[in-house]
């Protein structure tokens, strides 16, 4: 405190002035450490210089044992942080601090003495706060309390009572408004929903809390308008919603929202739904001064509705198109059955056969089937030592495998009725393999021995004509059937990757 | 007794061949002379482009994974009628797609040769 200063032709000793201020003058360093105190100072608290300079204040000074100590702590520290902090000045019109005071018995006690005030910042030139001053006046006897003898004035009676209980009061409202408004803010920052407070025509981020901080991937928006802070959002709409809400004064409501949204540096856009509202923030002139922002993003919500109308459409779709082919299997059946039980027979293998691929398929979760797998299921009826089946594992798309179990179906039943399946010595050889493996194709051979003396049909029925149709039409396959004396020989080659051949 | 629609050359568009034996054996019986079928698009838009004197087509919307409206599109720039046929309603459709005639499967016959005729304008009988 030796530091003098020059005003006109008059030089001051500012440390002799703070030095010999009636008023106690306490400086602080930002962290609340006793940096310097004058002799008023240690004429109120009785503070000796070597115990307490270097100390943190509520260290040195704790406000004694009573039940109200930890709340007069916590006020004067609270101004004191509020000073630092906002760098303004900041008052505490009354507190309760009580001071250590030694008896004449030389024990120790606490009196407690009413206090008001002022905490101020003392900036450098970077603006940066270096001291804080507390300047405490001492208002204990001002207390109508300490006082009961003084008269109540007129006007005392009149506005309630003596000017410190005015002030106390004052205090008290703004000890409840800070604590409310401390609460609110906490219920801000915590609200699952995403909150924030936009300032100006620009729409600076003023606050907003952690659920908004999560949605835009926790970039440091704070003090920036909203073109500066999300500038992915340039030509979504939001700019404009936001502008017009700040121009009119009418909230906007977004429902079910696209927005993309750039989550993470130099990463890829990603697409969120949001629902939202902008409510326009009046001052008491009624002018719009700013945007409150509030919505929750539902993207998973949305997301889970469009897979569901997605499996609805394609169960309905498969549904319908399983129902399609059942009919075309009853009318088919029925042209080449004339008789009802030969028709209710046929049709229900059919329909059964359809029933065993599905149940292959479902096995699979619709991801496909092995060769071997359908080849059994149409074949295991007639015993194992009359099939020999022979070839590597296949795996197939579900579209092949509905195919190839119907034309297995009409083949192994077709040889049930005139082939090798009808005595029973007949055996049926069936070999595999793939071939060309660039672009692959299946090639099988279904060969029947044993069997009745074979001659070639007069007409195609409706199962060689359904065998054939599958083999070209739907796996852009090719097959031959040779009706050999001997037996019933069906090559048949199906490519395997049809996505590429189309 | 006289069959409205005999005689006409309709095409067809399905990948599943139990269905496109449904189509052919209820065109035949109304007397119509079945093109195709053809199993994906690229072969319904061949058949749909150079197939004279085609007078309507019966399209499955969804041809082994892919939407048949580029055959539409075909069809439509010849001014070939046509109906589509889905397991989805008329309700799947696309905006540009509504209100063509649209046959739901399973299907009857009296269905088929209905919307063919509301395709092709050809008074009932």
């Amino acid at each position: 405190m030796n530091d003098t200063t020059k005003s006109s032709d008059l030089t001051v000793d500012l440390g002799a002035a703070f030095e010999a201020s009636p008023n106690p003058y306490l400086l602080l360093t930002p962290d609340l450490r006793i940096a310097e105190f004058n002799q008023a100072y240690v004429d109120v608290t009785g503070a000796k210089r070597s115990e307490v300079i270097g100390q943190l204040l509520f260290a040195a000074f704790d406000s004694g044992p009573g039940t109200e100590a930890p709340e007069n702590v916590r006020q004067v520290r609270a101004s004191l942080e509020k000073a630092r902090d906002t760098r303004q000045r900041d008052h505490l019109a009354v507190v309760r601090y009580s001071m250590p005071k030694t008896l004449p018995d030389g024990s120790e006690s606490f009196v407690e003495r009413i206090w008001s005030a002022t905490h101020t910042p003392i900036l450098n030139d970077a603006g940066e706060v270096v001291l804080l001053l507390q300047h405490t006046i001492d208002v204990t006897d001002l207390s109508p309390n300490s006082q009961p003898d003084e008269p109540t004035t007129a006007l005392d009676a009149i506005v309630g009572g003596s000017v410190l209980r005015r002030a106390q009061s004052v205090q008290e409202d703004n000890r409840r408004l800070e604590t409310e408004r401390n609460r609110l803010v906490e219920m801000f920052m915590q609200a699952p929903g995403f909150v924030a407070i936009l300032s100006g025509p620009e729409h600076c981020f003023q606050m907003h809390n952690d659920a908004y901080s999560q949605l835009i991937g926790h970039r440091d928006i704070a003090g920036k308008s909203v073109r500066e802070a999300l500038p992915e959002l340039e030509g979504q709409g939001f700019y404009e919603f936001l502008d017009e809400v700040f121009a009119t004064g009418e909230p906007y409501e977004g429902r079910e929202s696209v927005a993309q949204l750039q989550r993470t540096p130099d990463g890829p856009l990603e697409t969120v739904y949001l629902n939202f509202i902008y409510q326009p923030i009046r001052d008491d002139a009624g002018a719009v001064v700013g945007i409150f922002v509030q919505g929750h993003e539902i993207t998973d919500n949305v997301l889970a509705a469009q897979r569901q109308k997605l499996m609805i459409d394609e169960l309905n779709h498969r549904v319908k198109n399983t129902l399609a082919t059942v009919q075309s299997i009853a009318i088919q059946t029925a042209r080449s059955n004339t008789d009802p039980a030969g028709f209710a027979e046929t049709f229900q293998s059919r329909i059964m056969a359809l029933s065993h691929t599905h149940n292959l398929l479902t096995q699979s979760h619709w991801e496909g089937a092995d060769l071997r797998a359908i080849l059994e299921h149409e074949t295991e009826a007639y015993g194992h030592t009359r099939i020999s089946l022979n070839g590597p594992p296949v795996s197939l798309e579900p579209a092949a495998v509905l195919s190839l179990g119907m034309i297995f179906h009409e083949l192994a039943t077709n040889a049930a009725k005139y082939g090798a399946l009808h005595t029973p010595e007949g055996r049926i050889l069936i070999d595999w393999a793939l071939a060309d493996q660039r672009a692959p194709r299946l090639k099988l051979s279904w060969r029947e021995m044993g069997g009745p003396k074979v001659t070639a049909p007069d007409k195609r029925g409706f199962g060689s004509r359904l065998i054939e149709r599958n083999i070209r039409h739907d796996l852009a396959g090719e097959i031959d059937l040779v009706y050999a004396p001997d037996g019933l020989i069906a090559e048949l080659t199906v490519p395997l990757d049809r996505t590429a051949s189309r | 007794m006289t069959q409205p629609l005999s005689g006409r050359r309709v095409l067809i568009v399905e990948d599943e061949s139990l269905v496109a034996m449904l189509l052919e054996t209820i065109l035949e019986d109304m007397e119509c002379i079945p093109v195709g079928p053809a199993s994906n698009i690229d072969d319904g838009e061949i058949l749909a482009r150079d197939t004279e004197n085609l007078d309507a087509a019966l399209l499955d919307v969804n041809v082994a994974g892919r939407q048949v409206f580029p055959v539409a599109e075909v069809l439509k720039a010849r001014g070939v009628p046509f109906v589509f046929s889905t397991g989805y309603g008329e309700g799947g459709l696309p905006e540009e797609w509504r209100g063509q005639p649209t046959l739901q499967k399973p299907f009857t016959e009296a269905a088929i040769r209905d919307a063919l005729m509301k395709a092709m304008g050809v008074a009932q009988a």
